[in-house]
C-alpha cells in the first residue's frame, strides 16, 4: 500500500500487522536471547523502519517482530523503561515514557 | 508487562554488564589493546590525553561517591539494590580511567598531584553542588543531580569521544562503549524512580531546579575551559593532520563530522546537545528546566 513507507513507523493501523524477521545486529548490551531486539542508533539521520522506536531515555532502537502502531506497550532492556507508542506531532510514531 | 523495580536485580546486571559486554575485557577494553604510539610519543598530545582522562575520574569519583551514598538514603529495597550494582559500575569507571592514565605514564606515586594539577575548578565546583546534596541525604535531588545531570552530561561526553577515538584509538573507544552501556542502566533508573517520586514531593522542585541551573552553569564553564584551551586545538588540529585525515579519523555525532567542526563549533554542539537533553528529560519527569548564564 502507497503511503504505508513515506511516514517513519510506517503503520496504517488497520489490517493486519505486517511481520519482521530480527536478526542480531550487534547490540551486546542486553543478554545474548534479547540481543536481536535492539540495534545501536546511528543519529539524527537514521530513518526507522515501521517496526522500529527510539527509546527517548537511553537513546537506542528497540525492534518488534511487528510492526508497531500507537498504543503499543514497549519495554527497554538497556534502561529498563517501559514505553508507550504514540503519534508524535509530525506523525512519527515516537514513545513516551510511563512511569510508575 | 514486570514491574520496573524487579528490572533492579543483581541477577539482570550480572548478566547483561560482567557476563555480557564486560566478558573478556580488561580494563574495558579488548586485551593486548594499547594507546597509540602517537599520543605516546608526543609530549602535548600526551599532556592533553591525561588533563582529559584526569576530568573523567574527578566526574566518575564523584559519581561514585554520590552513588555509594544514596544507598542509605534510598526509600525502597529495590533502588537501594540497583544503586549498589551502580555503585560497582561507578567503582570500576574510576578504576579503568585511572589505569589509562597510568598507561599515559602517569606514576602510581604522582597519581593524587596529578589529579590536582589537572582537575578542572569548575568540574569541581559542579561535583561539590551534588554531593552537598548526597551528605544531605536528599534522595530525590540526589538522583536527579547524579543519573539525570551528572550522567546525562557524562552520556553525551562519552558518546562524543567515542566517536573521535573509534579510529584513532580502539583501546580508548572500547573503554568507553562499556562505559556508554552502563550509563544507559544509570539515565534510565534516574528518570523511572525519580518521575513517580516527584509527582510524591512537589515541594521539591524549586530547590532541584535551581541545583539543576547551578550544575549546567558550571559543566558549561569547564567545558569552555576545556575547548578554549589553545593546547586542546592544536590536539584536535594535530591528531587530525597525523590521522592523515580530512575527516578519516574522526567519526560523526549528533549528524556532524567531527573532523570538520572547530573547537569552539564542537563545544556548541556538545553544550547544547546536553542542555537540549536535560530540558527534555526533566521536562518527563515533572521539572522545569532553569536555562543556565552562558560563560
Ligand atoms: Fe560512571
Ligand atoms: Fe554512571
Ligand atoms: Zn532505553
Amino acid at each position: 500500500m502507497k503511503g504505508d513507507e513515506e511516514a517513519t513507523g510506517g503503520s496504517t493501523e488497520v489490517g493486519e500487522r505486517r511481520r519482521y524477521e530480527l536478526d542480531d545486529q550487534g547490540f551486546d548490551e542486553v543478554p545474548k536471547k534479547y540481543r536481536k531486539f535492539y540495534r545501536r542508533w546511528k543519529g539524527p539521520g537514521d530513518e526507522l523502519a515501521p517496526n522500529e522506536i527510539f527509546c527517548p531515555v537511553c537513546r537506542i532502537v528497540i525492534r518488534s517482530p511487528r510492526e508497531i502502531r500507537p498504543g503499543d506497550r514497549i519495554y527497554c532492556m538497556a534502561c529498563m523503561t517501559r514505553l508507550r507508542a504514540v503519534r508524535g506531532p509530525d506523525g512519527r510514531i515516537v514513545a513516551e515514557v510511563e512511569y510508575t | 508487562m514486570r514491574d520496573f523495580l524487579d528490572a533492579y536485580s543483581i541477577q539482570y546486571w550480572l548478566e547483561s554488564c560482567p557476563q555480557g559486554y564486560l566478558e573478556g575485557t580488561e580494563y574495558g577494553h579488548r586485551p593486548g589493546e594499547k594507546e597509540p604510539e602517537l599520543l605516546l610519543d608526543d609530549p602535548t598530545l600526551r599532556e592533553q590525553a591525561i588533563s582529559t582522562t584526569v576530568q573523567l575520574v574527578v566526574g566518575e569519583r564523584c559519581a561514585l561517591a554520590a552513588s555509594s551514598g544514596l544507598i542509605n538514603a534510598a526509600p525502597d529495597e529495590a533502588s537501594r539494590r540497583f544503586l549498589a550494582t551502580q555503585t560497582l559500575d561507578e567503582a570500576r569507571h574510576v578504576e579503568i580511567f585511572t589505569q589509562r592514565l597510568y598507561d599515559l605514564g602517569v606514576k602510581k606515586s604522582e597519581l593524587e598531584d596529578v589529579i590536582d594539577a589537572f582537575a578542572n575548578p569548575n568540574l569541581v565546583k559542579f561535583a561539590e553542588i551534588l554531593l552537598e546534596k548526597v551528605d544531605k541525604k536528599d534522595f530525590v535531588a540526589g538522583v536527579v543531580g547524579q543519573n539525570v545531570i551528572l550522567e546525562g552530561m557524562a552520556f553525551h561526553v562519552f558518546e562524543m569521544m567515542h566517536a573521535t577515538s573509534e579510529k584513532l584509538n580502539p583501546k580508548f573507544a572500547h573503554t568507553l562503549s562499556g562505559t556508554i552501556a552502563d550509563e544507559r542502566r544509570h539515565v534510565g533508573f534516574g528518570e523511572n524512580r525519580i518521575g513517580s517520586l516527584i509527582q510524591a514531593h512537589p515541594e521539591k522542585k524549586p530547590e532541584i531546579e535551581r541545583m539543576q541551573r547551578d550544575m549546567s552553569y558550571y559543566m558549561l564553564a569547564t567545558f569552555a575551559d576545556r575547548f578554549r584551551d589553545t593546547a586542546s586545538r592544536e590536539e584536535v588540529q594535530r591528531m587530525r593532520r597525523e590521522a592523515g585525515s580530512d575527516g578519516a579519523g574522526s567519526g560523526t555525532w549528533q549528524g556532524a563530522n567531527l573532523a570538520d567542526l572547530e573547537p569552539e563549533e564542537m563545544e556548541r554542539l556538545l553544550a547544547d546537545t546536553i542542555l537540549g537533553e536535560f530540558k527534555k528529560r526533566l521536562a518527563r519527569i515533572g521539572i522545569e528546566y532553569q536555562t543556565p548564564a552562558r560563560p
